[in-house]
């Protein structure tokens, strides 16, 4: 019984501090869709780059990994311009299928172009203030120092777009854009800029979110993938365009991912012979995609969602 | 009598349209008797499969504005299907194949109950969600094969026409360039048929088709299930084509994208749009691949160029090719 106790408080802490990981990598996506209702689906491309940005820059510029978070933060701001202006203004005259195939066509090509050249073997940072280090803060409940600075930095992150948005006049009128963008634009916003700003946001955020990654996940071309879509299954779960849902979907989908040890624990402990070949490792991330997926049905909007 | 009729007549089309048509079907009967490389005849195969996979997406996709990003599901439905019953019980693949057409629609109905309650991007990220469900459990499942997949044993001696085995592709070619044409023509009779109006009306305006007495949820799941039937009559082609099959290729986002994006770069909503889309995709891909993505050092740029491809279209033309033929056609009137 005691092992369970542990190894409850262990995922609990692990799934709590995974899951703001997870939060910070959606929020870009949920800024991006609650302004202008476009799903990205090149967010974890952008995540990627945000990943490479980090690995290649730090031993450049001969600093560590995590003084290059700006960085990262503003390379991943300018690709996100960059894709509104170059690609996005252009989809959004189209009807939705042509905005979804849009940015499956960025995903694709800057996938791609990590491929061609990066190479596809997976990277990861070596040596960093951060790297291998941990706090023990109990018997076998261990904190790792890089999801703990991920943590930390992810609520100040939420806590940054959560005052630009409630606080600022800037985030007044982005709230006007997602609203109802032609009658902000009569009272006189551009609302050209604020969907750029939207993305800018977005793209800062999840670069921030891929400097910080890298410390402690291996990047490879194809590395987005996951994390686009425990992106979408969080902003949907969080209710799409809401910043809070966001950050409690995060953390909710960060426990499930932590739930299978859990599992393992209760067998032991009950010394369940007949489930014990029930192994459901395999099935964190479809645990993740079938509750998104109920969710999705009972309550479309989301958990504190308010567009439909 | 009246579907039949329907399925038949071609008298809405324009005159060079069919004229075009007419010619690009003596052309696909006649590829195998002109001198072909190994690799254009299975540039050619994909190309009708994708077609059938492009005509089931435009079913629903296109008539009637839900965009799926799930039906490499049923592509995996049909392919396993067929794959297991040959290899555990030697059920050929004629069989087997309206089998995992049955299955398939079936797991259409129950997800697609609570699907259609979603509406545009909810929709579309909902089928995504199911699609990845369905393939993590084949992963893990050892009856299908697990991540492995399943490798289909030869039965006995080529050409197999019951198991659907041969040595020369060609025979593969004329299998599937039959189920084109025979989806190609029913495809012409659906568009005619009740379902088809239905399907437009609520693509124009959901409100207005729901004050005009149609059922939208019903009528959205009944087209989903045609839709369906296409997808998986075309994956269990597939599991005999390829000889093998696992969850990756089968399954996968990346086809089910493929599939979609088929549709609406030729044009989705009209009958020549996944055709003209499988058309130019497929070649453009596979040439793509050998030309470029063979050179060492130069992985990627292949589908770099692909995905540059794909956004240009979609920010220049969202009505696809075919929507560019449109255009031209209105301006000269």
């Amino acid at each position: 019984m005691e092992e369970l106790g542990i190894q409850i408080l262990k995922s609990l802490v692990s799934g709590l501090l995974m899951g703001l990981v997870f939060a910070l990598v959606a929020l870009g996506l949920t800024v991006i869709f609650g302004v202008m209702d476009i799903v990205n689906f090149a967010h974890g491309e952008f995540l990627m780059v945000g990943m490479y940005t980090t690995l290649l820059i730090s031993p450049l510029l001969g600093v560590d990994p995590v003084l290059t978070l700006p960085l990262a933060g503003l390379v991943g701001a300018v690709l996100g311009v960059l894709c509104y202006f170059g690609l996005i203004r252009f989809l959004l005259r189209g009807p939705m299928i042509a905005q979804l195939f849009g940015t499956f066509g960025l995903m694709i090509f800057l996938r791609n172009l990590a491929l061609l050249f990066m190479g596809s073997e997976p990277r990861i940072v070596h040596q960093g203030w951060l790297v291998g280090k941990s706090i023990v803060i109990g018997p076998g409940v261990v904190l790792e120092s890089t999801k703990l600075a991920v943590a930390v930095l992810s609520l100040l992150s939420f806590a940054v777009v959560w005052w630009l948005i409630n606080r600022t006049k800037v985030g007044k009128a982005l709230t006007a854009t997602s609203l109802d963008a032609e009658g902000a634009r009569y009272m006189g916003i551009s609302t050209e800029l604020m969907n750029a700003l939207a993305w800018a946001v977005g793209g800062a955020s999840v670069g921030v979110a891929g400097g910080l990654l890298v410390n402690f996940w291996p990047v490879d071309p194809g590395v987005g993938l996951l994390f686009t879509m425990i992106a979408f299954a969080t902003v949907a779960l969080g209710g799409f365009g809401s910043v809070r849902g966001a950050l409690v979907a995060g953390i909710l989908i960060g426990l499930i991912v932590n739930l299978p040890p859990v599992w393992d624990a209760i067998l032991r402990s009950i010394d369940a012979v007949g489930l014990r070949g029930l192994d459901i490792h395999s099935f964190k991330y479809t645990m993740v995609y079938a509750i998104y997926f109920l969710i999705m049905v009972l309550r479309p909007q989301g958990l504190f969602g308010w567009k439909q | 009598m009246e579907a039949v009729k329907n399925a038949f007549d071609f008298g809405d089309m324009p005159r060079n349209e069919l004229g075009l048509a007419a010619v690009v079907l003596a052309f696909l009967l006649s590829f195998p008797l002109m001198p072909h490389s190994s690799f254009g005849m299975a540039t050619m195969i994909q190309f009708l499969m994708f077609s059938l996979y492009g005509m089931g997406w435009n079913l629903i996709g296109g008539y009637g504005g839900q965009v799926d990003l799930g039906k490499a599901q049923y592509v995996g439905i049909g392919a396993y299907t067929t794959a297991v019953m040959m290899i555990r019980w030697d059920v050929p693949f004629w069989f087997s194949m309206p089998v995992g057409m049955a299955l398939a629609v079936g797991w259409s109905f129950i997800i697609g109950y609570p699907l259609f309650r979603l509406k545009g991007h909810y929709f579309a990220i909902a089928t995504i969600a199911t699609s990845l469900v369905l393939k993590d459990l084949f992963e893990v499942w050892n009856f299908v094969g697990g991540a492995r997949g399943l490798e289909i044993p030869l039965k006995g001696d080529f050409p197999n026409w019951l198991y659907l085995q041969f040595r020369e592709d060609y025979y593969y070619y004329y299998v599937i360039l039959g189920m084109f044409l025979i989806g190609f023509i029913y495809m012409n009779g659906f568009r005619h048929s009740r379902l088809g109006y239905q399907l437009r009306a609520i693509k124009d305006n959901e409100h207005v088709a729901r004050s005009l007495g149609i059922d939208v949820h019903w009528s959205k799941i009944k087209a989903y299930a045609v839709a369906t039937a296409y997808v998986a009559m075309v994956g269990s082609f597939h599991a005999c084509y390829n000889f093998n099959i696992e969850p990756e290729d089968t399954m996968s986002l990346d086809l089910s994208v493929l599939i979609a994006m088929m549709a609406m770069l030729g044009g989705a909503g009209s009958m020549w749009g996944p055709i003209i889309g499988a058309a130019i995709l497929v070649p453009m891909k596979n040439y793509l691949g050998s030309w470029l993505g063979g050179q060492a050092g130069f992985a990627g740029i292949d589908l770099a160029l692909y995905g540059m491809i794909i956004m240009f279209i979609a920010a220049a033309q969202p009505r696809g090719v075919y929507g560019i033929v449109e255009a031209m056609r209105a301006r000269r009137r």
